[in-house]
């Protein structure tokens, strides 16, 4: 992992004891991973009356290095033993690493366990076309409208649900028996070709 | 089911006993003509100038006959119900014939043009799909996420007018899809569905 000069800056002010001490320490390290997940960018993430006696440019300095280093360290994919290396040589002691550690795994287990949750959050940056999340559909039977009588032909309202950057939009449209028949069987070829695809 | 035509309808008709068959036929030939394109005044003044009658004449008969085309199509009216509808204007064996000649050989195509005038949402006319496998992102580096890719064409209405939607899913949602849909195609040939089928006619 490499780190810019203000992060390494700001990691070493977060494993300082003379800036920290032993209560403020685990506050901001979970202040920290909590704002990753939960707050969507809430200013007031670090209105902590623990940390009222702190210096408020310092500690955004701390936020911002930190929370760098925990998308680099989910970016790469990186072990315990690389993330104990890095924040070693940025001068952490084995109590502060050990409780970095233990916060990551304490914050993401409250969703989905770790350490699938940051990764979940890293792979939702970005953009994509539209994600299909499911499906729902009404088969109707038209009798007659304002301009034919004995109509009488079966059709199908199809209702994809589609999410994009967490945005989610229907994408509805109507078809045939014929042209339904047409879908699940380009639909099948798909799966199909995912199926042979992972066999590889 | 007989055709009711009203007073002013037949009163437009009346002027078709008055030119010869074959004009009727021509007649009907632009009916189709403006039924599938829009009117065009240009031509109802060269034919008013050939027979020797009045533009508006030309008009009444030409839109008369369309209107009747359009009803009898509308209604898909039997043979019979259709000498019997007209045979309320009093014309003569021949005309009739044309008439019947004109309402059966363009019945299909009438039904079809009418069916493009109802109101409809967005329907299906395409899918095609690829196989992508994600290897990273800016975000995240040595991911492994198959992803399939598909390109949704809709046909927005019946002038061919398509619109095309990028849309992704992953393996497990592909294979939930398959099975809503086959769940779908199956209703229709329940014996619930069949036998609503069978007796809506």
């Amino acid at each position: 992992m490499e780190l810019s000069e203000s992060v390494q800056r700001g990691l070493q002010s977060l494993g300082d004891q003379t800036v920290l001490d032993r209560c403020s320490f685990p506050v901001v390290v979970d202040a920290c991973f909590r704002s990753l997940l939960f707050s969507r960018g809430d200013p007031a993430v670090l209105d902590l009356p623990e940390l009222k006696h702190l210096d408020k440019i310092l500690l955004k300095q701390i936020h911002a290095a930190a929370t760098t280093f925990i998308l680099e360290a989910v970016k790469h994919n990186a072990d315990k033993s690389t993330i104990s290396f890095s924040l070693e040589e940025l001068t952490f002691n084995t109590e502060r690493v050990e409780t970095f550690y233990t916060t990551r795994r304490k914050v993401s287990n409250s969703i989905f366990g770790p350490p699938f949750s940051f990764f979940f959050m890293s792979s939702s940056i970005g953009r994509g076309p539209a994600h299909i999340k499911d499906v729902s559909w009404r088969l109707q039977y038209q009798m007659k409208n304002g301009q034919l009588d004995k109509v009488n032909e079966p059709f199908y309202l199809i209702s994809l649900s589609t999410e994009t950057g967490g945005a989610s939009e229907d994408v509805d449209f109507s078809c045939t028996a014929e042209q339904l028949q047409d879908l699940v069987g380009k639909l099948k070829d798909a799966a199909k070709s995912v199926e042979k695809a992972s066999q590889v | 089911m007989l055709l009711v035509l009203t007073e002013e309808h037949r009163e437009h008709l009346s002027m078709l006993p008055q030119v010869e068959p074959s004009v009727v036929g021509e007649f009907g030939r632009i009916a189709l003509e403006f039924l599938r394109r829009g009117t065009s005044p240009k031509i109802y003044e060269g034919a008013a100038r050939k027979l020797g009658v009045s533009v508006e004449a030309v008009q009444q008969g030409v839109e008369g006959l369309m209107f009747l085309l359009m009803e009898s199509s509308k209604h898909t009216i039997s043979e019979v119900d259709f000498m019997d509808s007209v045979l309320i204007l009093g014309f003569g064996e021949e005309l009739n014939q044309v008439l019947l000649q004109l309402y059966q050989d363009n019945q299909v195509q009438i039904r079809r043009i009418l069916s493009q005038l109802i109101p409809s949402q967005p329907a299906f006319h395409q899918l095609e799909w690829r196989l992508d496998v994600q290897l990273a992102s800016r975000s995240l580096r040595q991911r492994l996420v198959p992803t399939v890719t598909m390109r949704l064409m809709l046909s927005e209405n019946e002038e061919g007018q398509r619109s095309t939607r990028v849309l992704q899913t992953d393996p497990s949602t592909l294979l939930h899809l398959i099975s809503t849909l086959e769940a779908a195609l199956a209703a229709v040939k329940t014996s619930h569905s069949r036998r609503i089928l069978r007796n809506i006619k």
